[in-house]
Formats: structure tokens, sequence, C-alpha cells
């Protein structure tokens, strides 16, 4: 590849056909297209070449001040073609310094411009930092390419103030070995550890000095003006302007202009003014009024458009000026979709200007940009600039108009919005003025402050909840919010149907461009339901949720309502259920690059709960910890709650009550922040407590618990029942538990925990019979899930009877073969619970050898000459002598134990 | 902190109108900005606007108090 490759002309983009982003945003669509390169660009070979140099190594860095020609250097040599590998452009905007909207962009723009992007890389989901994992995947599948992909990061300042989007790039870079070819383009150098690339030869920089035009450059220049320039003329300016691109152009602008352009060139003195300031006035000066008063009003919208333009001049001429001021390469160049863009160095001139020739018409045309934008369906461009006009009540009232009262909860979006509205003055007093202060203040999980502000809001509210919808509903789900962080589900569920008929009201496209606002709904009521111990309610409602379309705004609502899910299921008592729901709650935070500090830690929490529940304390001391990484085990009650719990259970079941007591207390001497007692959480943490007394051998003080904090739940009632066993008050026990309900949604380690208890009181009563059958069944629920934990703090009796009756335990090895090699009730000094079976009969070993060929039981008669009745009756016995219930069980156990 | 910074070429009066914080005065092809300075956000804040204005600054210095 040499320089030659760039020579043409041909394969330049054109913006007009350039395809939009999802959103179908021509703005946001303009930052990921390669600019238009003008006729009168003055191609160079010379840089050209370091670009092509730069990009066999991973880092090239265009660092020069504005108007440098930093830009257009890049986008010529991207447009011409003869790159290593496929390239993707993305102007970085100063809102893109938050990680989590950095990377998003990038992710897009390399689909963008055709890089297909593997599914399992996955997309971020929060403004803020992004999770490693997301980087690693996005590393590795660059590593892994044939070709590399050239990243073009043009304007690079606009994310240069963040040193976390910095880090992450590095590490991206490091780790995507040949695969990454960055070009970073910026007026300010990065915080990237330029030092080291350069030591290593592997950065290669074009600066100020190189970018500077030479003579014969500045004579192509003034030639593709149609201003031919003899050698010393070129030599003269170019001296003057330092070389400096921008104002070379201004000069051949004006130069184009007057009667005598060499002689206009040759004499040209700045005098001495700076610069650009001067040769902008110039050139100005050079157009009519209209033009000049057209880019004036412009210059405060990044981009503009015909209709806009129209709208800031209050005329109807804009088409043929932008179109004029396109063709004579002055100022403006076109994006695409009929929009354009000023020159950002212009652009800052001229607002200079507009500020000094008409003051205080700034906010007026702010507040004109931010009619049309918004009536253009460009919230996200509108809200800015009615900001900039002060004008809180418009950009709240269009921003709840257009149902966008989720982003501000939840997505990319969230932290900008936030600090968006933040200068809001106390004067704008609409009811969407009010919502969005309730929403910024819930968000701070300022419950008071931020009902103060729905009340406002409700009392300027009509009273039909079909009128002004958009604000109903947002007000409904800030309402839901509100009830979720105060513990209420009666006001959620209330709130929730003013949503559900306000949302009646709504067309149900302009809901389904905003999936997050009905997602979080459900997932704040589902969580107020939950909290109430409303689980079926709760679980549809999160049910509901989770069906939501996927995507950045609606990851994390998702990725809670997954985990809470989770929780449900374990708290009912279905372990497997609880650990792929929290699975599916992991992978979708994986998949949106959420920190586990942003995660809800629920998910986590319920692993950890399950692996204590199977006596895997390594894994569950694993889960412990990253559930506790999560902000929200400062304010989410229930994520506070069971992570005292759970590491009350560890330090149980590590033998040590004296632990497990002190995390307890210190949940009672922290009031829970919600308002409202929960009462399946007052049932666990009693359960605890009481788990505590009986390992501490204090039955009585076991008692004294549920005495002072009667249960609620089953497995609440199971706890009570086990400490008044403990105490040696079997009767009670058994009144407890024939109490409880036969609940169909109530699961195996709930069943298992209750079965042992009666199994426990009618042992102690003397019915070993029925007894034995119980621990029989409480085996059967447990198996398929592995939950030890019930039986290893089942108490002493559990070892006698099995030592009684060995086979009870056949084929359950599950039950010793521990994660940690623990055996099943260390309490028994007898050794082995399980003993050795009983042996097997000749007759019965030949059966056994046929069952496991798979013969049935006519064919396994034909082969011994004997009557199926008599096989029958050998495989009843080899069923006992195994304790198993079916032929493939036998031959499994039976190979287990080697009698195969 | 007092700071003073130096412009190359005469700022006019619209450019100058750009840095309202900021006193200034003309000298022979510089521009001289002097004023308070609250923080280091501030400056290079300041440093910023003179870069997208275009502007070489090609001195700057604290000021004694």
């Amino acid at each position: 590849m040499g320089p030659t490759s760039h020579s043409g002309e041909g394969g330049r983009t054109d913006p007009t056909v350039g395809a939009l982003t999802p959103t179908g945003d021509p703005v946001l669509a303009a930052r990921f297209s390669v600019p238009v390169v003008p006729q009168t660009f003055v191609h160079r070979p010379r840089l050209a070449e370091r670009l092509d140099a730069g990009v066999q190594g991973p880092l090239t860095m265009v660092a020069g001040p504005a108007g440098a020609g930093k830009t257009l250097l890049v986008a010529d040599w991207v447009t011409t073609g003869g790159l290593p590998g496929p390239a993707a452009w993305l102007t970085v905007e100063p809102e893109d310094s938050g990680p989590g909207v950095f990377w998003t962009y990038v992710l897009q723009a390399f689909r963008h411009h055709g890089i297909a992007l593997p599914d399992h890389v996955g997309s971020p989901a929060r403004p803020g930092r992004v999770d490693h994992s997301l980087l690693t995947r996005l590393a590795a599948w660059l590593d892994g390419r044939e070709v590399p992909v050239i990243l073009v990061l043009d304007d690079f300042d606009g994310a240069s103030g963040s040193a976390e989007v910095a880090d992450e790039l590095q590490f991206v870079l490091r780790h995507a070995g040949d695969g990454l070819r960055l070009v970073i383009v910026c007026r300010a150098e990065p915080l990237l550890p330029l030092h080291r690339y350069r030591a290593a030869g592997e950065l290669v920089d074009i600066r100020s000095a190189d970018l500077a035009f030479r003579s014969e450059e500045t004579a192509d220049l003034a030639d593709r003006h149609g201003l031919p320039l003899s050698a010393e003329v070129a030599r003269v300016l170019t001296e003057r302007m330092g070389g400096w691109a921008a104002g070379l152009r201004l000069c051949a602008l004006a130069a184009e202009r007057a009667d005598d352009p060499e002689g206009f060139l040759k004499d040209f003195e700045a005098g001495q003014s700076t610069l650009a300031d001067f040769l902008l006035a110039e050139v100005l000066r050079a157009h009519p009024p209209e033009t000049q008063d057209l880019l004036l009003r412009t210059s405060i919208v990044e981009e503009t458009h015909p209709d806009l333009a129209n709208a800031l001049t209050g005329r109807n001429d804009a088409e043929p000026i932008l179109a004029e001021l396109q063709r004579a390469n002055a100022f403006v160049e076109p994006i695409g979709h009929s929009w354009y863009r000023l020159h950002p160095l212009f652009a800052e001139i001229l607002r200079a200007h507009l500020r000094v020739r008409h003051p205080g018409l700034e906010p007026e045309l702010h507040r004109t940009a931010a009619k049309w934008l918004s009536g253009a369906g460009l919230l996200s461009e509108a809200l800015p600039h009615a900001a900039d006009a002060g004008d809180w009540d418009l950009a709240a009232a269009e921003f709840i108009d257009d149902l966008a009262i989720g982003r501000m909860l939840t997505g990319l979006d969230a932290e900008r919005l936030d600090g968006l509205f933040a200068p809001m003055t106390p004067e704008a007093s609409g009811p969407a003025t009010d919502l969005v202060r309730a929403a910024r203040e819930l968000t701070r999980h300022d419950v008071d402050r931020g009902v103060a502000y729905l009340r406002d809001a409700e009392e300027k509210l009509p009273d039909d909840p079909r009128e002004a919808a958009a604000a109903q509903l947002s007000c409904a789900v800030l309402r839901v919010l509100a009830a979720r962080v105060a513990g209420s589900a009666d006001m959620a569920e209330t709130a929730a149907e003013t949503a559900a008929e306000a949302a009646r009201a709504l067309p149900a496209d302009r809901l389904e461009q905003r999936p997050e606002l009905t997602v979080l709904m459900l997932t704040d009521l589902g969580s107020a339901q939950l909290w109430a111990g409303r689980f079926d309610a709760a679980r549809a409602t999160l049910s509901a949720a989770v069906q939501a379309a996927e995507g950045p705004s609606t990851a994390f609502p998702r990725h809670e309502a997954l985990s809470r899910l989770a929780l449900i299921d374990y708290v009912r008592g279905w372990p497997g259920h609880a650990e792929s729901h929290a699975r599916a709650a992991i992978s979708e935070a994986e998949h949106s690059g959420l920190p586990a500090s942003v995660r809800t830690g629920v998910a986590q929490l319920v692993l950890a709960a399950v692996a204590i529940d199977r006596n895997d304390l390594v894994a569950a001391r694993d889960h412990l910890d990253q559930g506790a990484a999560s902000s929200a085990a400062s304010r989410d009650p229930i994520v506070a709650v069971e992570l005292a719990l759970l590491r009350s259970r560890m330090q149980l079941a590590k033998g040590d009550p004296q632990g497990a007591l002190q995390y307890l207390d210190a949940i009672s001497q922290k009031p829970l922040a919600s308002a409202a007692p929960s009462p399946w959480v007052n049932d666990r943490i009693a359960m605890a407590r009481a788990a505590v007394r009986l390992a501490e051998d204090d039955p009585q003080s076991a008692v004294k618990v549920f005495e002072d904090e009667p249960p609620h739940t089953p497995e609440g009632l199971v706890a009570e029942a086990r400490a008044h066993l403990a105490d040696g008050a079997g009767e009670q026990a058994l009144g407890i538990l024939d109490e409880l309900s036969d609940d169909p949604g109530r699961g195996p380690a709930v069943a298992a925990w209750a079965l042992l208890a009666r199994a426990q009181a009618v042992d102690a009563l003397g019915d070993t019979a029925a007894a034995e059958s119980l621990v029989l069944r409480a085996l059967t629920v447990s198996r398929p899930h592995q939950l030890r934990r019930p039986f290893l703090e089942a108490g002493a009796w559990l070892g006698r009877l099995l030592s009684r009756r060995p086979a009870l335990a056949q084929g359950h090895d599950w039950l010793v073969a521990a994660p940690e090699g623990r055996s099943l009730a260390p309490r028994t000094s007898q050794g082995s619970v399980l003993p050795s079976p009983e042996p097997l009969s000749e007759r019965e070993r030949d059966v056994l050898e046929r069952v496991a060929l798979l013969m049935s039981t006519e064919e396994i008669a034909a082969d011994l000459h004997l009557s199926a009745n008599t096989v029958k009756t050998h495989l009843k016995s080899i069923y006992r002598k195994l304790a198993v219930s079916r032929r493939g069980e036998a031959a499994r156990r039976a190979r287990e134990l080697g009698l195969l | 902190m007092r700071y003073e910074i130096r412009v190359d070429g005469q700022m006019s009066d619209t450019l100058t109108a750009a840095f309202p914080e900021l006193d200034c005065f003309v000298a022979t092809r510089q521009t001289v900005l002097y004023g308070d300075v609250t923080d280091e956000a501030h400056l290079y804040g300041l440093l910023a606007r003179f870069l997208s204005l275009g502007l070489h600054v090609v001195e700057m210095r604290q000021l004694p108090q």
C-alpha cells in the first residue's frame, strides 16, 4: 500500500445515501458518517503516507489546533481507500465522556459501517462505567479477526476529559492484538499513555507542524479556488498564515471576491488582528446581509436544516443560501438528508459576533430551535436548546409529552438528562416541571421530596387520567416507584391502575417506542408486591416485565425483574428455578456491560443461598462477595437484609453461632428504609435468629423468638415447629405442621424442611415406620436439587435413624458427596451413615446383569429359565437392597457400588 | 488566583466579549487578558475557549497577589 492508492478521487461516500441510525435520527447518523471532502480540498500525499504507516501499528494521533485541517485529512484518507481493513468513523461529542455512552457509539459506529459485531459482545446500558467483561469480549473478537478494524475517533476532545474512557480504550487496544487500529483526531493530547506507544515505535503522530501547509500546497489550494499564484506569493502567504489551513481557506474565499485576487493575496495583511476573526469578518462582509444574518442565527445550533434556519431567521430563503454557501465551500458542509454543519471554529466565532450584534437574542433563538427540533421529533437535540433558553417549562413539557421520563430513570441517557435539568430554576412551575423534579429526587432515593413534587403535579393535572395522558402516565409511573421505595404494595397497585388507564388513552405505537416506561413500572410494582409478600402477584408482574423488548433502556429493569423472580423462586422453595432466573439476570447484566456495583446484587445472593442449601460454602462465599459489591446493598432493604441473613447462615454453617448472631444484630440496629414492614422478610430474620439459638443448644430461646415474632409463612412455621421439637414439645410441633396448607406453590426446599420436621416429631413419638417413610420422601424431594442443608441441620435423631435403617439412604450418595467432602450428620460418631448395602444373592445378581443390558422381564425370564413372576420378585428384592425404585436406577446404583 | 494570558494578535471587541470574566488591553501584536481565575477547571475551560476560537496563546502566567 502506498500513496498512489490515495491519488484517485473515486470512492467518496455520498452522505445523502448514508444509512440512518435505528432511531432514524439524521443528526445522530451524521456522527457516524465520514465528512464529505470539498472539491477545493488539497490532497497531501506526504500526510496520507504517514496515516498509512500509522495504521500498520495500533495507534495514530492527528493533533492540531482548530482549523488545522485534521478532520478533512483523515476523511479524505479514509474515503480514497487502500486501507488494511474496514473503517468505522465516530465524531465524539462532549456528552460521550460517559464510558457507557462512548462505547455504545463505538459499537454503533462499527455496525453503521457494516462491521458485523457478534451479538454476544453486548451493548452498554448505563452511561457510566462499563463492565470490563464487555470490553474483554470486544477485544477478544477484534483479536480474532483476520483483517483489522480501523476506528477513527474524530473530535476526541469531547471525551478527552474522561480518564475512564482513556483507560478503557487503552485496555481494548492492548488486548485486541492486531485487530484494532485506532486513529485519534484531537486538539489536545488524549490521556492515553502516548509515551509508552512512542517508545515502542507503535505511535505515529501527525502534529501542527506536519499539518501546516507548505508553499506548494498553498499554491495548490489557491489553484482549486481558481486563483493561480506565483511561487513567491504562495511562499509569503504561507509564511504569514503559519501554514494554518483555515486561515488559508478564508483568505482564498476573500480573494475570490476581490477585484484583483493575486494582488489581494500578495498584499494581504491581517494587520495586528487575530487571524480567524479578521478573516471571518472579511469573508462575511463579502456575503449579502441575508446570508450574514442566517449564519449568525444558525450558529447557535450544531447542525442546521433549511427549515430550521428559516425558523431562526423568520424568512424562507434558507435553502438557496445554504446551497450557495456549500457551493462556495464556505463555512458549511452537507451531512446528508438536507442537514448542514457549520465549521466548528467559524460557528464559535459567529456566536461571539451574535452576542455582540444582537444582545439578548440568543435565548430567543434557542427557544425557537427547541420548538422546531421538538416538532421534528428530535427531542434529544431540542432539550439542550430549551435549557439554554432557560425555558424550563417548555423543556419539561416537551420531555414529558414525549413519554421520555423513563429515560431519566434508566438507560444511557439518564445522567445526561439529569444534568440537563439540574440548573432548573424555581420559577418554572408547570406540572411537567414538577414531574421532572420528582423523577430527579426519586433517582436520588429521596422519597419525601419526590412525593411532594408528585403531589404538586397531581394538583395541576386534570382528574380524568385520560386527559393529558402522557403526564398522567409519567406521574403514575413515578408514583409506583415511590410506592416501591416506601414498601407499599397497595399504593403501587393503585398507581399502576392509573398508569394503565392513562396508557389506554395513548396511541399504542408511542408506548412501544418507550418500552422502558412499562418495564420500569412493572418492575417497581412487582418489587412492591414482593416486599408485601404477594408472591403470586409479584411473580406475574415481574414475568410480564421480563417480556419487555431487550435494549439498553430496558436492560436494567429486566435484570432487576429477573433477579427478583429468582428471589421469589428461592423463598418459595424452588432452587432450580431460582438458579436459572438468577443466571438469566446475571447474563442480562453482563450483556449490557453493567458493572457489579450497579447490578441489584439479588441474583448473586440467591445463588449464594442455593449454594448454602447445598452446603457448597466455597461457591456461596464467592456469590456473597459479588452480591455485596452492589451499591444497592446500602439502600435496597431486600438486598441489605438478605446479605446479612446469608452471612449469618454462612457463619452458622461453619459452626460459629456467635459470629452468626452479630450479623443479625446489625440488621436490628439499622432500621429498614421502608415504611411498611415486610411479613416474610421478618419471618426470615426470625428464622435466622432461631437457627442460631438451636445451634447454641438453647431451644427455649428459639421458641421465644417465634413467640415474639409469630411467623406468617410456611417456612417460618416449619422453623417454629423445629424450635418446639428441639425443646421437646413434639405435640405442639405437630400441631403447627398440621396447620400448613397444601400450597402447590411451595417447592421442594420448603417441603424438605417440613418433611424432616414431621419425621423428627413422629420419631420422637416412637412411630419409626412413619418417620422412615417421611425421611425417604424428604430425600426424594431433595435429591434433584442436592439440598444437603436440611439434613445437616436436622439434628442427632436423623443420624440415629439412618444408622438403624441404612437402606433409607441408599441411592442418595449425593448427600455425603458434599462439595467440600463433608459427611452427613457430623454429630454422629458412628462413622459413615451410609454403610455398604445388603449383599445380593447370586440369582439377584444374574437378574441385575440382564437389567443392565436393558432386557425386559420376559426376556430375562426366558434367558434364566425362570417364570416372569420369579424375576419380578427378584427385582423387588434388588430394589429394596439398593434403595431404588426403578430399573435404570438399579443398574446405575449397582455400577456405582461396583456390583456389576 | 490571578492570571495573565497573552494571545497572538489584537483581539476584536467581539472576541474579547467572549471572555467577560477577564479584563484586557491590547499591546503590540498581542492581546493581554487578565483577571481572577476561580480554579483549575476554570483555567482549563479558558484554554479550551481560546482553542475553539482559533486563538493562539503565547504566554500564560500566574500573577502575584
